[in-house]
Formats: C-alpha cells, sequence, structure tokens
C-alpha cells in the first residue's frame, strides 16, 4: 500500500503539470490588462507600460511562462501585481479560514447527511423518508449567496446569536459552514440512502436478518459500514465544488479566505495570485482524492492495490 | 455555484444496475413506477405548469414586463399587482411569468449541451479505452479541480457577456460529469452478452456504440438531465450575483434575485417571490430526478 | 399507507413553502418601510477600539504608489503630507506651518512644523521631505504618486525648516497635490525592506498590523504633536463586499461604522436610535460619455436630445433612492473651481424634435456599457428606460471591469466601439485639474486617459494648459468657468448626477467621517 501511494504521489506532478499549462493559457485568455488596471483609471501611458515592464508582462508570453516555472521550481511563487506582496505571504493568511470552513462545512454535511440518509432508507417510502428527501433536496435548491444572506438576516441581525462573518471566533464559522455545506449535506443524504437501499438488498445482509439479528445490528454492521464506503469516496469528489462555492460564501460573510482572494485577483487580472491559486487548488483536490482512494482500501480490506 | 459533481456520484449507484435492464420496452412498467413516487409525480405537474407558461407568458402578463412605473415603485402585493412592484415600479408578476421562458431555456439548453457532449466523450472513452480514456478522463480531472466558478467567469469574460455565453459557461462545467457517468455506464455494457455478439459477428465500432451502448446509456440521460436543470438554474443565478449571468434589462430570475438583493431589508417581497420560484422549481427538478432514479432503477420493488 | 403518503408529501411541500415564507417574512419582519423601521440592539462601547467596514480591500499602503480612495483613507491614519485637506475638501497646512508661493507662480516655500516626530522617533525636517520627494519623482521607483509631480524641477532644503520647491512651469494644482504626498521616516525608507509592511509616518495613528483582504489595525500614536488626539486607542478596517453584510454588521454593532453605506437601505435604519446616518454631497459625478467622433453622436443635436430625454430628478429618485443631486456642470459643486449651469431640464418633446432635426425622428439602435456592479447596472437600466421613451433603442452590456478597460483601450479613436459608457469619476485630490484635464482634454483620448467621449474643442485644450499655468486662484476660475460652459454646451456627456457619500455609525461614535471624494477620516474618533 505505501509502495502504491508513492506512485499515486508521482503521477500527481505530470497532471499538475499539464494544469499549469493550461491555467496559464486560460488566463491570459481572458481580455483585461493587469498593467493598466493596476496604474488606475488616470493613469498615463508612460506609467502602465512602466508597469508592464515591471511585471514582465511584454515579454512574449512562453517566455513568461518560463520564467514563472522557473520560479516556481524554486519555490518562488511570485510577487502579487495589485499588492507587491510576495504570492506566499498572501496565500499562507488566506489559507487556513477556507480550509477550515470547507471542512467544517463537509463535516456536518457528512454527519448528517449519513443520518437522513440512513433514516430514508430504513424507513423507504414512509414518512421520515419524505421528510428527509425533501430536507435534503432543499439544501441544493436555493442560491447559496441567497440562503447566506437570509441567514445573516435571521441569525445576525433578528436574533443575534451568531456574527455576520468575518473569522474572529468558531461561531463566525457556523452560518458560511451551514450554507456552503448545505448543497454536499443533501447530496451526501441522497447517496447514502441509495447505498444503503442497494447493501440492504445484498444477500449478506438478507441473510444476516434471516438469521434473525435484530434490524439495528443489520443497519448498523452490514449495510451502514459498506454505504459508509461509497459515502467517503463521493465526499473527496466535492472539494472541487467546496472550492468553487466558497468564492460566494466568503464574499457574502466577508472571510478572508482563498475564494475572495480568487475573485479580487481574478478583478486585477493578478496572474501570479490567480495562478498560485489554481494550482493549490488542483494540488488539494488530487490529494484529497488521493486520501479518498486510500481510505477506501482501508474500510474496504477486500481491495487489493495492483501495483504494477 | 452548483452541485458540479453532485448528480454524477449519485448516479453511480444505479449507472451500473440501470445498465444491466434493457432500456427500451418497459415504458408500461417504467409509468406505474414512477407514478407511485408522489413527490415526483406533483414535482412534474408543477414543471409542465411552467412550461406552458413559458409558451403562453408573454400573451397572459397583466402588465408589460419591462415598462417601468416610477410613481409605483418597490410596492408590496396588492390586488393590482398581486407579487408587487419592484425598484423601477415593474409588475414583478409580469416579470416572473415572462421571465419562465428566458430561465427555462438558459437551463434546458445548457444542461442539454451539456449531455450531448458528456455523451459522446464518455461513449468514446468508455468503449475505445486506452489512450483517449486517459486522455478524456485526466481532462475532465483537471475540470473538477477547477473551481467551477472561475471557469464560468473565464468563459464569459473571454466570449463577452449575454444569455448564450452564459448558456455555454453553464454548459461546459456540467460536461465532465456527464461524460463520466456514461463512461462508466459503457464499460459495464461494453461487457455484456450481446455487445460481445454484436462485435464477434464483425459489426462496426459505430454501429455497436450506437445500436448497442446508446440505448443502455439513455435512462441514465434521462435521471442526470433533470438533476442537473435545477443546478443549471442556480449555476446561472450564481453568475448574476457575480455579475456576469442574463442581462439585467431581462427578466430572468436569477438575475431578479441578485439584483432585488439590496432590498432585502426595505421591501422583502422584491426578492421573496423570485426566491420562491427558483426554489421550487430547482426542487421539483430535483424530486423528479429522484422519482425517476427510483422507477428506472430494476432493483427497486415496491 | 397510500393515503398517508400522499399527505405527507403534501404536506412537505406546504412546509417547504412555509420554510421560504418564514425566512423571507423574518429577514424583512415589521421593517418595512412604511412602519418607519425597526430599533436594532442598543450596544454600549466599553473600550475605545473601532471597527470600520468598508466595501473593498486596500490595496497598498505605500502613500506614494496607493491610487484608490481606500488605500489613501488607509494611509492617511498614520501618515501626513505638508498640506491635508478639512472636511470640505479645502486645503490646510499640516506639517506646513505656513507657506510662500512666488509671483511668478514658479517657487513654493514651506515653512515645517516643528517638534514632530516619526513613529520610529526619528525627527520630522526638511531633509525628510527631500528624501519623501526624491522617493517619489525616481523615475526608477514608477509611483502612482510621480506624474503629479513632473512639473517640479528642484526641491532644496535651504535649513532644517524650510522647503523650497522649485517648478518648471507654473501649475495651479500643486498645493492639491502636494497634499497627497505623505510623509514616510527616511529611516524607515532605509532599513525597511518593503515600506508597505511596516508603514512609519507621523500620523495620529501608528501601524499594527495588516492582513491583506482581512484587517487592517492602527493604534494609538501618544507622541502625536497635536494635543489631546487621538481620542481611541486603535481602529480596525474590515473589508465587507456585499452591502447586506456590511449593514448587517453595524445594526449587530459588530461595525461601528460603515461605507458606503448602501443608499436602498437607508430608509431601513433612518429611524434606528441607535444608528447614524450621515450625507454630504461628494465628488462623485455619475454621466454617460457619448462618443463624439461616431455616427450618430458626432451630431450635436443627437447629444442635446439624450441629455434632453433624462430624469434627472427621477434618476435621483429610482437609482440614488434620493439620496444625490442633479449634475450641473462637468464637475460635482463640492470640486474646485465649480462653476453651475443650466439647461437640459427635462423634456421629452424638445428631445423628441432635436432627433427628429438631426434625421432620426424615429430614434435609432444604440449599445450602452458599464459595469457589472450592481450600482451601475441600476443606473444603466434608468438610462435605458428614459431613452427608449424618444425611441432610442438601447442595448445595456454589462461587463466585468477588467474586460470594460480592455474593450476601451484597445482601439484607437478612429476605430473604437464605444458608444456610451455609464461610468463615475472623483478627482482623487479635489481639484479642477483631476476632474478636467484626463477626461476632455483631446491628449487623452483612450488608451492615453480617460476622454472616452473622444471630445475635441481647441478652446478647451487650450483653456485646459492656461488653467493649470494660471498663478491666481481669481484667473483660474474664469478660465475653469468658461472650460465648463463650453463642454455643456458640447455635450460630449449625458450629464446625470452626483452621489451623496452616505455612511452609518453608531450612535456613540463621534469624529468618523467621509470626506466628499469617499475617503474616510478618522483623527478626530471618539466614543461617547
Amino acid at each position: 500500500m505505501g509502495r502504491y501511494a508513492i506512485q499515486r504521489l508521482l503521477g500527481v506532478i505530470p497532471l499538475l503539470f499539464v494544469v499549469s499549462i493550461l491555467v496559464f493559457m486560460f488566463i491570459h485568455l481572458i481580455p483585461g490588462d493587469p498593467a493598466r488596471l493596476v496604474a488606475g483609471k488616470d493613469a498615463t501611458l508612460e506609467e502602465i507600460n512602466g508597469i508592464r515592464e515591471q511585471l514582465g508582462l511584454n515579454l512574449p508570453l512562453w517566455q513568461q511562462y518560463v520564467n514563472y516555472m522557473g520560479d516556481l521550481l524554486k519555490g518562488d511563487l511570485g510577487v502579487s501585481v495589485t499588492s507587491g506582496l510576495p504570492v506566499t505571504d498572501m496565500l499562507a493568511s488566506r489559507f487556513l479560514p477556507t480550509i477550515i470552513l470547507t471542512f467544517t462545512s463537509l463535516g456536518w454535511a457528512l454527519v448528517i447527511g449519513l443520518v437522513i440518509g440512513i433514516i430514508s432508507a430504513v424507513n423507504r417510502g414512509k414518512w421520515p423518508d419524505y421528510i428527509g428527501m425533501l430536507t435534503a433536496i432543499s439544501g441544493i435548491s436555493l442560491p447559496g449567496f441567497w440562503l447566506g444572506l437570509v441567514l445573516i438576516q435571521i441569525f445576525s441581525v433578528e436574533l443575534g446569536w451568531f456574527p455576520t462573518g468575518g473569522v474572529d471566533s468558531w461561531q463566525s464559522y457556523i452560518l458560511p459552514s451551514f450554507t456552503l455545506g448545505a448543497g454536499i449535506m443533501s447530496m451526501l443524504a441522497r447517496y447514502s440512502r441509495t447505498s444503503m437501499l442497494e447493501t440492504m438488498r445484498e444477500d449478506y445482509v438478507r441473510t444476516g436478518r434471516a438469521k434473525g439479528l435484530r434490524e439495528f445490528v443489520v443497519v448498523g454492521r452490514h449495510a451502514l459500514r459498506n454505504s459508509l464506503i461509497q459515502v467517503v469516496t463521493v465526499a473527496g469528489l466535492q472539494f472541487g465544488f467546496l472550492l468553487g462555492g466558497s468564492v460566494m460564501v466568503e464574499t457574502v460573510f466577508s472571510i478572508p479566505g482563498m475564494g475572495r482572494l480568487l475573485i479580487d485577483s481574478i478583478g486585477f487580472r493578478d496572474y501570479t495570485v490567480i495562478q498560485a491559486l489554481l494550482l493549490l487548488f488542483a494540488a488539494e483536490f488530487i490529494l484529497i482524492n488521493l486520501i479518498v482512494d486510500l481510505l477506501y482500501g482501508v474500510l474496504n480490506p477486500k481491495i487489493r492495490y495492483a501495483s504494477k | 455555484m452548483s452541485d458540479n459533481s453532485t448528480v454524477t456520484v449519485h448516479s453511480s449507484v444505479p449507472e451500473d444496475t440501470l445498465a444491466k435492464s434493457p432500456a427500451t420496452g418497459k415504458f408500461r412498467a417504467f409509468m406505474s413506477k414512477f407514478m407511485k413516487q408522489k413527490l415526483a409525480v406533483i414535482s412534474s405537474g408543477f414543471i409542465l405548469l411552467l412550461l406552458v407558461l413559458a409558451v403562453i407568458g408573454p400573451h397572459i402578463v397583466p402588465y408589460p414586463p419591462n415598462e417601468p412605473n416610477y410613481d409605483a415603485m418597490m410596492q408590496g402585493p396588492s390586488a393590482a399587482h398581486w407579487a408587487g412592484t419592484d425598484e423601477y415600479g415593474r409588475d414583478i408578476l409580469s416579470r416572473l411569468i415572462d421571465g419562465t421562458r428566458l430561465t427555462m431555456v438558459v437551463s434546458l439548453s445548457a444542461v442539454f449541451i451539456s449531455a450531448f457532449l458528456g455523451t459522446i466523450l464518455g461513449l468514446i472513452s468508455g468503449y475505445y479505452g486506452g489512450w483517449i480514456d486517459r486522455l478524456i478522463m485526466r481532462g475532465s480531472d483537471v475540470m473538477f479541480s477547477f473551481p467551477d466558478l472561475l471557469l464560468a467567469i473565464g468563459i464569459v469574460a473571454i466570449l463577452g457577456p449575454g444569455l448564450s455565453n452564459v448558456v455555454i459557461a453553464v454548459a461546459v462545467f456540467g460536461t465532465p460529469s456527464f461524460a463520466r457517468i456514461i463512461r462508466s455506464v459503457t464499460l459495464s455494457s461494453k461487457e455484456s452478452l450481446y455487445v460481445e455478439a454484436a462485435r464477434s459477428m464483425g459489426a462496426k465500432h459505430n454501429r455497436i456504440i450506437w445500436k448497442h451502448i446508446f440505448p443502455e446509456t439513455i435512462p441514465s440521460i434521462i435521471v442526470n438531465v433533470s438533476m442537473r436543470i435545477g443546478g443549471a438554474i442556480l449555476a446561472a443565478s450564481s453568475l448574476s450575483f457575480l455579475g456576469l449571468g442574463a442581462k439585467a434589462t431581462e427578466p430572468d430570475w436569477g438575475a431578479m434575485l441578485s439584483m432585488g438583493r439590496d432590498y432585502l431589508s426595505i421591501a422583502p417581497h422584491i426578492v421573496y417571490y423570485p426566491g420562491l420560484l427558483i426554489f421550487l422549481t430547482v426542487l421539483a427538478f430535483n424530486l423528479i430526478g429522484d422519482g425517476l432514479n427510483d422507477a428506472l432503477d430494476p432493483k427497486t420493488k415496491n | 399507507m397510500r393515503f398517508k403518503g400522499r399527505t405527507w408529501s403534501l404536506l412537505m411541500l406546504l412546509l417547504a413553502f412555509t420554510i421560504v415564507a418564514a425566512g423571507c417574512g423574518n429577514s424583512g419582519g415589521g421593517k418595512g418601510a412604511s412602519e418607519g423601521g425597526g430599533e436594532s440592539k442598543p450596544v454600549t462601547k466599553n473600550n475605545k477600539d473601532i471597527v470600520i467596514a468598508i466595501n473593498a480591500n486596500f490595496i497598498t499602503l505605500d502613500p506614494h504608489n496607493a491610487g484608490d480612495t481606500h488605500s489613501i483613507s488607509g494611509a492617511r491614519t498614520m501618515y501626513e503630507g505638508l498640506m491635508g485637506f478639512n472636511d470640505k475638501m479645502e486645503l490646510v497646512p499640516v506639517l506646513a506651518e505656513d507657506y510662500t508661493i512666488s509671483d511668478d507662480g514658479l517657487t513654493y516655500t514651506f515653512n515645517l512644523r516643528k517638534n514632530v516626530k516619526f513613529h520610529d522617533g526619528t525627527e520630522f525636517n526638511a531633509e525628510a521631505v527631500k528624501i519623501n520627494m526624491e522617493r517619489i519623482m525616481n523615475e526608477e521607483n514608477n509611483l502612482r504618486m510621480r506624474k503629479s509631480f513632473a512639473t517640479v524641477a528642484d526641491v532644496q532644503a535651504p535649513d532644517e525648516h524650510t522647503v523650497v520647491f522649485t517648478l518648471s512651469q507654473p501649475y495651479n494644482a500643486f498645493l492639491n497635490k502636494a497634499a497627497m504626498a505623505l510623509m514616510i521616516s527616511p529611516k524607515a525608507l532605509k532599513e525597511s525592506a518593503d515600506i508597505t509592511k511596516d508603514p512609519v509616518g507621523t500620523g495620529a495613528y501608528k501601524f499594527k498590523e495588516w492582513v491583506q483582504g482581512d484587517r487592517l489595525v492602527v493604534v494609538k500614536n501618544e507622541e502625536y504633536w497635536q494635543e489631546g488626539l487621538p481620542k481611541v486607542d486603535s481602529i480596525t478596517f474590515k473589508p465587507v463586499p456585499e452591502n447586506g453584510s456590511r449593514i448587517a454588521m453595524l445594526k449587530t454593532g459588530e461595525a461601528d461604522f460603515i461605507y458606503p453605506m448602501p443608499t436602498e437601505q437607508v430608509s431601513d435604519v433612518e429611524g434606528d436610535s441607535n444608528i447614524v446616518i450621515d450625507k454630504i454631497d461628494s465628488t462623485i459625478v455619475r454621466y454617460v460619455t457619448l462618443n463624439t467622433m461616431k455616427k450618430p453622436y458626432d451630431d450635436l443635436k443627437v447629444r442635446q436630445a439624450i441629455n434632453y430625454a433624462i430624469d434627472k430628478d427621477a434618476y435621483i429618485k429610482v437609482v440614488k433612492s434620493g439620496l444625490g443631486s442633479k449634475l450641473t456642470s462637468s464637475m460635482s459643486s463640492m470640486t474646485q473651481y465649480y462653476s453651475e449651469q443650466s439647461g437640459y431640464d427635462y423634456d421629452v418633446e424638445k428631445a423628441k424634435s432635436l432627433l427628429a432635426e438631426a434625421g432620426y425622428p424615429d430614434g435609432f439602435e444604440a449599445e450602452l456599457w458599464g459595469e457589472n456592479d450592481s450600482e451601475s447596472i441600476k443606473g444603466m437600466q434608468f438610462f435605458a428606460q428614459q431613452l427608449a421613451l424618444v425611441g432610442i433603442k438601447v442595448d445595456v452590456k454589462s461587463m466585468e471591469g477588467a474586460t470594460l478597460s480592455d474593450q476601451i483601450n484597445s482601439a484607437t479613436p478612429e476605430n473604437a466601439k464605444i458608444q456610451m459608457w455609464y461610468v463615475s469619476w472623483s478627482p482623487s485630490s479635489g481639484d479642477a485639474d483631476g476632474a478636467t484635464k484626463g477626461l476632455f482634454s483631446s491628449e487623452f483620448f483612450p488608451p492615453a486617459g480617460a476622454n472616452t467621449a473622444y471630445y475635441k474643442n481647441d478652446n478647451v485644450d487650450q483653456w485646459i494648459k492656461d488653467a493649470n499655468a494660471s498663478v491666481k486662484a481669481e484667473d483660474a476660475n474664469e478660465i475653469y468657468a468658461n472650460i465648463q460652459k463650453q463642454i455643456w454646451e458640447d455635450a460630449p456627456w449625458a450629464f446625470l448626477g452626483v452621489d451623496q457619500v452616505i455612511t452609518g455609525k453608531r450612535a456613540y461614535l463621534e469624529g468618523v467621517k467621509a470626506l466628499p471624494d469617499g475617503s474616510i477620516s478618522v483623527i478626530d474618533a471618539e466614543v461617547k
């Protein structure tokens, strides 16, 4: 398994390389001139050209890429076009809020999603199933920004229970993680319901039942374990979605995370920051899914990793 | 922004089971199963109503949807304006009715485009395997790791503003999940006996794909289309939130919701009705999707 | 069982309805405009730490490279210049005690304030001014402030408390520009690797920390040269981009002061005794540029017709929620050398007949560009609605800022695609030059400047030069009056409105205010 993990890790490198090229081309395709945007509305041409030269934007595109990759391999992510701060510094302060946000969202979505899924599956076709599924589906039926704004109105302004946003205390993460997790929760609930239903039809579960094991044991020991494996796999895939959703949630709840940074940087065509963020996102996504794959093996010992 | 991979994964359970049942000729059985899904049936009724509205909407609106009346701004619901008026004094009900068509066209066409592209890619990827499979799947990995919102911003920025580009943006980030689903259905049906048989009789690849494998994927496609429509509506409204959506002059629901959010505390009805309509519509599409999923799953026994 | 299932599904659908309804209902709960606004929970302030929520990030804290209003506000908490602005944007000496200007307008002599210390303990003196000016004017540094001092030929420090600026040609807005040049400690400039991360000035507040995108914290400067100031211990600036969230923070007391206060929600909090709304006229003007080199806008009658077709009062009412004033010149009444113009009163018939005279009795199809923030989108929609009444069909195209800027600046004047642009402008130093030259001088066609009307009038071009070269204020005043009159007649813009700068604050807070250019002044902040 160790060897498999290393192999997979090494496989990440070419993928990241491809991502870096794609990202680079993609963001340079988007119209907009960072030099002009940084210089401001009343800038002179001379000023703009000066900035362009400073940033190396007057070089041919391939050379900009080579320079960028050269620095990157040395561990230098460059300097932000807008703020003049090193990108590494900016990422360092933005990294944690987004990570906390995504993990808390995923965490509660997983727990609630599983609970709803199990209750629904066990009571298939009865009222708990209906309530469960309706709650779940409601979660992905609201635009995130709107849910966020309404939650702030109710729980911060009217009731005063939670802060409106920011990252000053753990309470400030409650509303945003709820907003961001709602979609995942509903998806996990539906998924775990289906997969529970599937496993409950499997022979060994039926056998268990026939042997007179109590429903509780059947569900808990066999069906749940099996669906858990699949649900975890699914949860890993949601990271791209969470990172995308964090853009909106971070805006509504004024969280200084990577999502906001991404939006701000796109606004200024801050190439170095966008590149760094996207590479980080891709690496994170790939890594999480690698971990999930490995976890899969732990949860289900029947799977053996073939190492070629 | 949307439940990008939501649907992929959700239906990856039934997808291999679906593949085992012949997809054709079971319409009656399907209908009887589907009709037992109460929520899905109600939802279908609701969507049908919306589709009717989308067609006849412009003829039945009580007021011209784009005509401002600066003397009747932000009025709450009344006998004259059932859903009140917006920040320009336009009748919200009329705008909602008129906007049904727009919202439906955007979400439906976006999903159909991604279903179309995703199906072709998935079939190719699953059937041929090898390097082309790896290429397509790695490609979709890359797309998944990209926050879809950024992709949308980029696409709208490159192509310029406008409704058709919103459709393209929403369609592009829906494509990979379709490709994945169809690929896995293809993989399992490729191994089935009659495909083997067809191949041994020397049938051409093209024919095998379209005559034998494609029909197997139809149930998955239907389920996912219905589930993704909701996601597409939400995605389009998120784009509006970022100022990249439909033209603000057009009565798109998402645009109404996002433009109206500044009035949330002084004239909540401006966001209340578009929000409710979006919520119900997305909910309905998702419920239909769930119903279809259950009805098309051969293992389901009621 | 069967029956039960159906009942439940119906019930559930109903429940979903009510949840959403409750959510919406609550959010407006009892706060309808008609009910006069709800009362937010009274929050008393036990400490002297102020939180200010603003709508965007600080971009840089380098005072010589700051261009956006917020960065300038942030820099001014810690830095001061020889000159500064009072609440009405009038020039006042700050680090200079007084100044003299030679008769030819070429020599400015500043007598510096004594016993002023930078935060690092070093003395503020003439040498410090000289070092700062050298930094600004050094071409290699490529700082934004450099162009403001293009006319400065020489800076001398004859003694420790005197600085003499010699200009190569007279420049009327020189003192305004001098007010923008904030003084950094020479010691810090020499020793610090990056002055943006560790600002050292003479201001009322000292730098504590800046987490880009999250917060800027400044603390009381105990040794500040003005007696009795500052009166609070610390100030934290937080960027909160979403309007609804910003106002929520004010209501809950998480923020003591917010800017901008969204115009739409002013009426919501006006009845609340814990919240005070301040409104002042700003230097921010809103207008639509008309490409005077392009058909049909090259016809003066068409441009005038557009101006007649816009109901400016309705514009203020609909787009600004009644909080603003009509634009009555090419600049705001709060800008230096403003001269009021009259005409273009709302008159649909006149607009139609002018269009007919110009050969467009049935109007024409037009394209309106603008940014994609909700403020602009709202204004553009209104503009389109008004022109529709005289037969001009406007296609509203809102674009993301960077894309729009690219569209505008990547064209030559002849092939420019731009027709109409809904935009706002505010001269950062409140001077008439900043509100005129870049917008109306023919040297400043994009991409060289912001003259997107491609307006060219030889008289105006010459007058702009004359005004800058004039030494006396009354001369400049007269020339700018001519300029404004000419521009008004030529109508290269559809003149719309002047924003109000609207701020919201908790009732216990005093002394924090926004200036007409939208910058925030905190020097007098006090908790009562």
